[in-house]
């Protein structure tokens, strides 16, 4: 445990560790473009330059700690060099922030503003570079405002492995480049250079220029794309900023999905999948509760329902795997002792789909099946042949399995055919409209919160169960 | 010229770069010497005690680096030989290699041994052509000997060499780049830590010394540190090779010993300057000369060279170095402007591009410097220069970037009314002369 | 190139044992002397003989100043402009070439036997100025010698790959 002193302040490093880790562990930060904790140290921006007492300027990225070492983060020529530094950086930089999505995030950004705050000394034109170069169906490159920090690069070679990226050419004329023939759509991962890049340089295509950052807010979630339940931002309209005449919609959509960094579960990244969560929660929403394909009010369903299932000699549950801990708590509670429960995948891995990848993506494409299965065995989903009812509650029912004579009471949020079959259809609220928690295939229990109000006619799970029990339970 | 030699030292001839010539003029016994006689360690310790410094440009000593290496750890260590000699002004280890190549194999043969490396390589840059094929008929013919390879001699001992040809890249000579080209990825220098004696080639401890530090271990070996010691200076001990180009009438590479008088070096051995003309500078040791050393101006002018001996001290303390012995006389009447601008549009072409104040301040000097010299100079242009100069200083993963620097400071303070005549009159005081009048 | 790769192969028995990206660069090097530039094809060869990412080999050969992507002229003579030579007259002889050939610094005769373009330092200062013609060096040309260098190209056979071996 080396003893190390940071701007005359002592404090204990690990062994082994940087100066730049050093710090940021007591709260120090020193700034740092290419440094980034989940990498290997590049060491090429030369923004996080400190003094190291009696012997001049070093990166603190790649200095290692030892015992008696005292640096300073601030001090005249660490002041002045960081200033050149930002003004290198700006130099061939285009410096268009104003239509720049990463404006209000940018690192380069702040730290110009923090480091050097004076406008370019430069008189000679600007380099130019290829802008909107396209990395694929999902992210385009604007090599102008590239700084060269080969996070992105690092990115595809250490986390991901997908090898696409690369720095051709060399001197200021380099440029991320992916290899002849690949693009990044071939990376599941490959989102993720988008948050780590430093600056604008590698952009959404679904998010490019939907929204000035600030305007948004970031809601704490989940991602149901897989039984990792990664922890992610759901970014959405702030409350305040909510839009009046034009574009409403976005003021209850999904903007972006970033990843909540946990160790637990996910460490800093999602997959691509998660990105898209608006994909699978935004198609189109079921709202009105039905009784036979007859609209009707959820007071009339919920009775019908109830009905139903007093009636029923052979009824079977099937439990969604995308309930939460709560709501499967609840189902196990008052609907558990009246039906044969059993539970089913709501969703399956579709063509294409990435299993077991050994980063992140798991093959069980349910973010719960691991609380659902512990509340409701592991039995398989198939419905015996003298069923009379058939409660579904979620998606990836298979309705041709269904006994002839047999009735079907579901529970759902998407439009869906079988919604007009059944005898009673209740529409539910979805993950951004409740809270909540998911149980991950490791038995991590994370949270979910709100980002939107539910629409008026839909109902949650949890708040519906009790309510579907028949007066004095089933005869 | 000093009579002292330790690689000049035989007549060049259509032959005496082959095995044989090699072997008649006693080539191999110190191979055989060492391999028979010492131990690893004292090999080390007898470079140590010679005082080699590295004539790749630091002037590190050779004993020190090797020092860094345990031959007995287990895993495996490697050579390297940089025959990159990129920086400008710089042709001497072609010398070594068009006309002594065995030298530098049964050196690096005895260095291998030292260091426990079965495998060496030898990085030559990728223009050269005739010094390739010299060096690799020598390789072919060591082999053919039993020289090199498996059970050399006789003794047991085994150490392969490739060479390993460049493609045009300067930054490559530095010796971290110059590992990952040869791992087949790209060519970018590495931050140390860790050390290549640490962690070097494939991560394994790497001693990488130019191609003419390595040559003169054979001699050691063969005549002892004390020999080697007895020639040039006390802080300087041996001989250099120099190249010389320029305005001069005789160019080419010379040996001299360390401690030499410079004048008589300019004026006797290499001829003067052509047309006699009064001398206005000299570049020591490349135009990168300071980059590996120190931290001044690195472009020496007449009246500073007056009296100064080529010694390693003597150079760093009159703030330039002998560098990479890569030596430019300039004539007066040059005009300092251009020959600025001709080695920033060098360093903007040839740096990596990792380093932010190398990669855009090496384009944005060039960019200025081209703007002065279009007649489109500003008053604060040399203030800027400077600037961006300094920005570089020691601030960089590899020297380039402080050599890109370190040349336009050297120029500015020596010769900064020749640049402000060039901004204020928009020409040149020398109308943009940089060959010598005479010639 | 799949031709070379025995050839290549061959060169493994020098180096230390599993280090295949030791062999990208001689490789590539091999190629472009073989056709005389870089192809497509050839990258994809060297990607499924190393087993690397392409994008390494990518990396590699751009940066270089000596690999190319596309041919070059029968003669390709490049003109050393750095300090020495420039202080010998490289930037005349430059200048004299572009006149006799017809063509600018960078291109090509119509007629594909020469291409011109410059290059840094080729460590061949003593025989200042120098031109690199295809892999040889010639030194310590004037305006005159250039010309009977011409003359002399124009004479003689074509290398068998254009800006390659005699
Ligand atoms: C940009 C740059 C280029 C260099 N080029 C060469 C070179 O061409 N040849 C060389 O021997 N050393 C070159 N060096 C120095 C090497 O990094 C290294 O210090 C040297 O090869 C060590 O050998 P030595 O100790 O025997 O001198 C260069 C350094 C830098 C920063
Ligand atoms: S695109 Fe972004 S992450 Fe990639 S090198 Fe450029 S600045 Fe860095
Ligand atoms: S100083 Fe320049 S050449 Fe050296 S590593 Fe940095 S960018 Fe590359
Ligand atoms: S963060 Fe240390 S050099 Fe970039």
């Amino acid at each position: 445990m080396p003893g190390i002193v940071i701007d005359g302040q002592a404090l204990e490093a690990a062994d082994g560790q940087t100066v730049m880790e050093a710090a940021r562990a007591h709260g120090i930060t020193i700034p740092a473009l290419c440094w980034h904790p989940a990498l290997s140290v590049d060491g090429s921006c030369r923004v996080c330059m400190v003094e190291v007492e009696g012997r001049g300027l070093a990166i603190a990225c790649n200095l290692p700690v030892r015992e008696g070492l005292a640096v300073l983060t601030d001090s005249e020529a660490v002041r002045a060099q960081r200033k050149l530094t930002l003004q290198f950086l700006t130099l061939n930089h285009p410096v268009d922030c104003g239509i720049c999505d990463k404006a209000g995030e940018c690192l380069l950004q702040d730290y110009h503003y923090a480091y050097n705050a004076t406008p370019s000394v430069s008189n000679e034109p600007k380099l130019h570079a290829t802008k909107h170069y396209s990395l694929g169906e999902r992210i385009v490159l604007d090599n102008e405002r590239c700084i060269l920090c080969s996070r992105c690069v690092r990115f595809t070679r250490e986390v991901s492995g997908s090898h696409v990226l690369g720095i051709e050419q060399r001197g200021d004329t380099s440029l991320i480049r992916p290899a002849a023939g690949r693009s990044l759509d071939e990376d599941p991962y490959s989102d993720n250079v988008i948050d780590l890049c430093p600056v604008g340089a590698l952009l959404s295509r679904r998010f490019l220029h939907q929204s000035r950052v600030w305007y948004l807010t970031a809601t704490p979630s989940i991602c149901p794309g897989c039984a990792r339940g990664c922890t992610v931002d759901v970014w959405h309209r702030r409350p305040d900023w909510q839009l009046q005449a034009v574009a409403t919609h976005r003021n209850h959509a999904i903007a972006r999905v970033t990843p909540r960094e946990n160790p637990a579960v996910n460490g800093p990244w999602i997959c691509n999948k998660g990105r898209d969560l608006a994909d699978l929660l935004e198609r189109l929403r079921a709202l009105q509760p039905m009784v036979a394909g007859v609209p009707a009010t959820l007071e009339e369903a919920m009775a019908a329902a109830r009905e139903a299932i007093a009636a029923a000699r052979h009824p079977l549950a099937l439990v969604s795997t995308w309930g939460s801990n709560e709501e499967l708590e609840a189902f196990k509670e008052h609907l558990g002792p009246l039906f044969t429960c059993r539970v089913k995948a709501d969703h399956q891995r579709g063509p294409g789909e990435p299993g077991d990848d050994g980063l992140l993506i798991r093959a069980d494409k349910n973010p719960n099946t691991s609380r659902a299965r512990a509340l409701f065995g592991e039995a398989p989903a198939d419905t015996p042949g003298d069923t009379d009812l058939v409660l579904v509650w979620g998606e990836g029912f298979d309705g041709s399995t269904l006994p002839a004579g047999a009735t079907t009471i579901l529970l759902g949020s998407f439009e869906a055919p079988e919604n007009v079959t059944a005898a009673v259809f209740i529409p539910l609220s979805i993950l951004t409209e409740r809270a909540g928690h998911y149980t991950n295939f490791e038995g991590v229990v994370s949270g979910f919160a709100p980002c939107f109000p539910a629409p008026a006619t839909v109902t949650h799970a949890e708040e519906l169960f009790p309510r579907l029990v028949p007066e004095g339970g089933r005869p | 010229m000093t009579p002292a030699r330790v690689l000049m030292n035989f007549e060049v001839t259509a032959t005496s770069h082959t095995l044989e010539a090699y072997r008649a003029r006693g080539g191999y016994q110190a191979l055989e010497k060492a391999l028979r006689t010492l131990k690893p360690e004292d090999v080390t310790q007898m470079i140590m005690e010679s005082g080699l410094q590295g004539r790749g440009g630091a002037a590190f000593p050779a004993g020190r680096k090797w020092q860094g290496i345990d031959p007995y750890d287990g895993q495996p260590h490697y050579l390297v030989a940089n025959a990159d000699e990129g920086e400008p002004g710089t042709f001497k280890d072609r010398w070594v290699l068009e006309y002594s190549p065995h030298t530098l194999l049964e050196s690096m043969a005895i260095a291998a041994y030292s260091l426990g490396a079965r495998h060496n390589f030898i990085y030559i840059r990728g223009e050269y052509d005739l010094p390739y094929r010299r060096l690799a008929a020598a390789v072919e013919e060591a082999y053919g000997a039993g020289l090199l390879g498996e059970n050399i001699l006789g003794s047991g001992f085994a150490t392969d060499i490739f060479v390993f040809r460049g493609a045009g890249a300067y930054v490559c000579g530095e010796a971290s780049s110059l590992l990952g080209s040869i791992e087949g990825s790209r060519a970018y220098p590495r931050n140390r830590p860790p050390r290549m004696t640490v962690s070097g080639l494939f991560g394994r401890p790497t001693v990488v010394n130019n191609v003419e530090t390595l040559s003169t271990i054979a001699w050691i070996v063969d005549h002892g540190a004390a020999a080697f010691r007895a020639i040039g200076t006390p802080t300087s001990p041996g001989t250099r090779l120099l190249s010389v180009s320029g305005h001069v009438r005789r160019p080419g590479v010379y040996e001299v010993e360390l401690g030499y008088a410079w004048g008589r070096f300019l004026h006797e051995d290499c001829g003067g300057i052509p047309g006699d003309r009064p001398l206005k500078a000299v570049i020591p040791g490349g135009i990168s000369s300071q980059v590996l050393t120190g931290k001044d101006a690195k472009v020496l002018t007449a009246d500073e060279m007056e009296g100064l001996t080529l010694d390693h001290d003597v150079l760093r303390k009159a703030g330039s170095s002998l560098g990479s012995g890569g030596m430019i006389v300039i004539a007066e009447g040059t005009c300092m402007v251009r020959l600025l601008q001709i080695m920033l549009r060098f360093y903007h072409h040839e740096s990596c591009g990792q380093c932010t104040p190398c990669r855009e301040g090496t384009g944005w000097m060039h960019r200025i410097i081209d703007r002065i010299v279009a007649g489109d100079g500003r008053p604060e242009d040399l203030e800027r220069l400077y600037t961006i100069a300094r920005a570089n200083d020691g601030t960089t993963i590899c020297g380039l970037g402080d050599a890109a620097g370190y040349a336009t400071v050297a120029m500015l303070d020596n010769f900064g009314d020749e640049f402000a005549y060039f901004v204020e009159h928009k020409r040149s005081r020398h109308q943009g002369n940089i060959e010598c009048p005479a010639s | 190139m799949k031709h070379l790769i025995p050839e290549l192969e061959a060169l493994k028995r020098r180096l230390p044992p599993h280090q295949d990206g030791v062999l990208v660069l001689p490789a590539l090097r091999r190629i472009q002397e073989d056709r005389g530039f870089i192809a497509d094809e050839d990258i994809d060869g060297l990607v499924e003989w190393l087993g690397i990412p392409r994008i390494q080999v990518e990396e590699v050969l751009s940066f270089y100043s000596m690999l190319r992507r596309a041919p070059v002229g029968a003669w390709h003579l490049q003109v050393c402009h750095n300090v020495s030579c420039s202080m010998h007259g490289a930037e005349r002889l430059l200048a004299h070439l572009e006149e006799r050939l017809g063509i600018a610094c960078g291109e090509t005769t119509a007629d594909g036997r020469f291409t011109l373009s410059t290059v840094e330092c080729l460590g061949a200062c003593g025989g200042a100025p120098v031109v690199r013609v295809n892999e040889a060096y010639r030194e310590a040309l004037s305006v005159e010698a250039v010309d009977a260098l011409l003359e002399e190209l124009a004479g003689a056979a074509p290398p068998d790959t254009p800006g390659g071996w005699v």
